[in-house]
């Protein structure tokens, strides 16, 4: 016996959700999907495979104010910048609720990143599970799955007439009003199998092949457009700059990409990452080798959105493939 | 012999006469359907060269990435026009450069995964379907170039709606702009070794994203282009969150036509519109 | 109680021509609406289309450009340059929502103060008429 809960009774969960919350649900804008603070129930899409950006922006927004510096009588006041309102992010796909677990490891190792921490405190997870993989998806080689509900703190996956409701933490039961549950016989629907990818080995391999041509040639076709690092659930690379305007001052962080030409730069005009090959592997080499060392799991979580996004099929899949076969020979 | 055998043969021969260091062309991409760039650098790898109406991509921008080195490169019309500005403007050297243009029977739309049988608008409306420029001709020229419906008809659409309507599109569309600058990053125009986002002092557009901000970038980089976008559309086409790019870009393409009776990317020699003037010209301003 | 709307109105004057007769309306003690900030720029072929955009980005109801008269620009061809440029850009700001008469290009020279004053007065009450744009940019802290 599972917990359902039924269309018609999410609809208004989710309605009375947005009296007290801020409600981040996947809405279609411009044949898009992209997650978008709703209003209305009726702008929330249920039938998609995935946003055209993680909910990443949820916890470490595209630009953020860090904090505000002002002058007054003498003394420096800073004013840090506080997240008040409870947020309730609906309809996240257990690979990107793994994202953002993932993400966990840098901004809340010690000293914890200020505002993602607060960000995270006041964020409630309702997940809702994969019925399909798209081909492109391989969320099963990276220590996730379509109805995986770890990291979620409610799962739901589609069923007639309404969902099977898993509540997994206490966030999420103290979210969900028991009255609007009921219950079903009918079992889960069997969850679909995404395409594997070789991953067996394959921190070791990623070092092996750190010194070889492979990038160059690979980066020929490289624009460094950035799509790759802003699409991913797990990239986090930034750009602080401080604003200042009549005597007051504003520290903004805004998202930046290693692909991009500079990021690098340092005073002197040296710059440790010069070739198109050395920017594209750092992307490769920090989600399979350096963030897997760090933190204990390979940095992608298999959304496949690098995949569908690239306007020059860089194709994770193809690397890790290739990384294997040319790490055994390197090892050879 | 079909468009991508030609390619394959004269590929061959480029690089097995040592002509070329490299052979910019197209291969199939990771879902079997779409195409993706693809640089060959050994005669025994052509045959991973294909041409078909999924090879969407402006190959010519790469040509930037290797300016002293000899490179051949397969350019549809579009394409072609591309290596006009980029030699109008003293990017690229001539001579460096084997141009193998193919006679484009037009791109289907295709994303990630899917490829259809309808021809985008900037195909539809093509003027010319011989590349402007070529060293190599693959590919039998029309005899006559179809006659165009109405051009600029999206353009004539906007100019037609209120200022106020106007400003309340593109406030919408640059609300979601996320300033990855992928539309810079494809453009072969955009080039500058600073570009001016990047400016620390003056400070013309910080890192912050905000919709004002969003504008300036977008007007701006569109300005910028404004006698050089040669409408090859990729910008729009890796927008990821579906700005419609062209619709600046067209505008000022259309502008420029009217005002000056030029064309980007028809001639490698002829002065750019900004770069000179005639004395008595009416232009509508200070008069 | 309610503060009439006064518009921000920027005005690049180049050094040599429009400036010098700005100049020439203070000495001559002719009056104009004080609306307008002046920024003095060595040639009207040396603004850049981004410094109209960012004024109108930072607040400005109107921009106006004001250079040598075509055939006497100081630097004999700068104002025919930026002639072009203006001519593409009036089009492309009303294309993009700011109303085209927002922005004008006047050519004053410098012994024309009582134009110059008669140029701002017309157009600060244009923009007057056009009503507040409305967009400041977004700052935390102002």
């Amino acid at each position: 016996m599972t917990q359902f809960i039924s269309k018609r009774n999410l609809l208004s969960w989710l309605k009375r959700l947005t009296e007290e919350h801020i409600l981040i649900a996947p809405t279609r804008v411009a044949e898009l999907t992209l997650f978008q603070k709703v209003n209305r129930v009726e702008e929330i899409i249920f039938d998609f495979n995935n946003t055209a950006l993680s909910p990443k922006e949820c916890l470490f927004p595209t630009t953020e104010t860090l904090f505000n510096v002002e002058k007054k009588d003498g003394q420096v006041e800073l004013t840090p910048v506080t997240i008040d309102q409870k947020t309730v992010i609906f309809g996240l796909r257990p690979c990107d609720a793994r994202g953002i677990a993932l993400m966990d490891s840098p901004f809340l190792k010690e000293p914890a990143d200020a505002l993602y921490q607060q960000h995270r405190d006041k964020i409630t997870l309702v997940g809702l599970a994969c019925l399909t993989a798209c081909p492109e998806c391989f969320c099963t080689s990276m220590g996730s799955a379509p109805d995986d509900p770890s990291n979620l703190d409610i799962l739901l996956t589609e069923a007639e007439d309404g969902y099977i409701v898993q509540i997994i933490t206490e966030k999420g039961k103290a979210l969900l009003p028991e009255e609007l549950l009921s219950t079903t016989q009918a079992p889960p629907p069997a969850p679909p199998s995404p395409k594997a990818v070789p991953t067996e080995g394959l921190v070791q391999r990623t070092q092996q092949v750190f010194d070889t041509p492979y990038w160059d040639r690979l980066a020929d076709r490289c624009i460094h457009c950035n799509l790759c690092a802003y699409v991913c659930p797990t990239c986090y690379c930034f750009d602080i700059r401080d604003y200042t305007d009549k005597g007051k001052t504003e520290r903004v962080r805004s998202w930046e990409s290693c692909q991009s030409l500079g990021f690098t730069r340092q005073a002197g005009n040296i710059e440790p990452r010069n070739t198109k090959g050395a920017r594209l592997r750092q992307r490769f080499a920090h989600k399979l080798l350096y963030f897997p060392e760090e933190f204990g799991a390979l940095g992608c979580v298999g959304c496949g959105r690098c995949v569908r996004v690239c306007p020059v099929n860089i194709d994770i899949r193809e690397i890790i493939t290739d990384i294997q076969k040319l790490g055994a020979k390197v090892e050879a | 012999m079909n468009l991508a055998e030609q390619i394959r043969n004269k590929a061959k021969e480029l690089l097995e006469s040592k002509t070329v260091e490299c052979v910019i062309g197209y291969e199939r991409a990771t879902d079997g359907l779409t195409a993706r760039p693809l640089f060959v650098y050994e005669p025994e790898e052509v045959g991973k060269l294909i041409f078909d109406q999924t090879c969407t991509h402006n190959l010519v921008k790469y040509l930037l990435n290797r300016r002293d080195k000899a490179t051949a490169i397969v350019v549809k019309p579009c394409d072609s026009r591309a290596i006009n500005l980029l030699l109008n403007e003293k990017q690229i050297q001539r001579e460096k450069v084997l141009i193998i243009g193919v006679v484009c029977p037009g791109i289907v739309e295709t994303s990630w995964n899917q490829t259809s049988e309808k021809l985008p608008a900037r195909c539809q409306l093509c003027r010319q379907h011989t590349p402007v420029v070529y060293d190599f001709l693959v590919g039998e020229t029309p005899p006559t170039e179809p006659a165009v419906p109405k051009p600029y008809a999206d353009i004539v659409e906007m100019e037609a709606k209120s200022v106020a309507e106007r400003q309340s599109f593109w406030a919408e569309h640059f609300s979601r702009c996320i300033r990855c600058y992928a539309c810079r990053q494809v453009c072969p125009g955009c080039y500058c070794s600073e570009c001016f986002v990047g400016q620390l002092d003056p400070l013309w557009v910080g890192i912050r994203i905000a919709p004002s901000e969003n504008q300036v970038w977008n007007a701006i980089r569109a300005f910028h282009l404004a006698g050089r976008c040669i409408g090859c559309h990729e910008c729009e086409r890796v927008c990821p969150v579906n700005i419609p790019l062209m619709l600046l870009n067209q505008k000022l393409e259309k502008e420029v036509g009217e005002l000056f009776n030029f064309q980007a990317g028809l001639s490698a020699e002829a002065l750019p519109p900004f770069a000179t003037f005639q004395k008595g010209e009416k232009l509508g301003i200070g008069e | 109680m309610a503060i009439e709307y006064q518009p921000k109105v920027v005005g690049f004057l180049c050094n040599w021509c429009s400036y010098a007769g700005a100049d020439m309306a203070g000495t001559s003690r002719i009056c104009y609406p004080t609306n307008i900030r002046v920024i003095r720029v060595p040639c009207s072929g040396r603004i850049d289309p981004l410094l109209i955009i960012k004024s109108f980005q930072m607040g400005a109801d109107g921009v106006l450009v004001a250079g040598c008269h075509p055939g006497d620009c100081h630097y004999t061809e700068g104002n025919y340059y930026a002639r072009r440029r203006f001519a593409l850009l009036r089009p492309f700001l009303d294309y993009l929502g700011i109303e085209k008469d927002r922005f004008r290009v006047e050519w004053v020279s410098a012994s024309e103060g009582k134009r110059f004053s008669q140029v701002v007065s017309s157009f600060t009450e244009e923009v007057r008429r056009l009503g507040p744009r409305g967009i400041a940019p977004e700052r935390a802290v102002l």
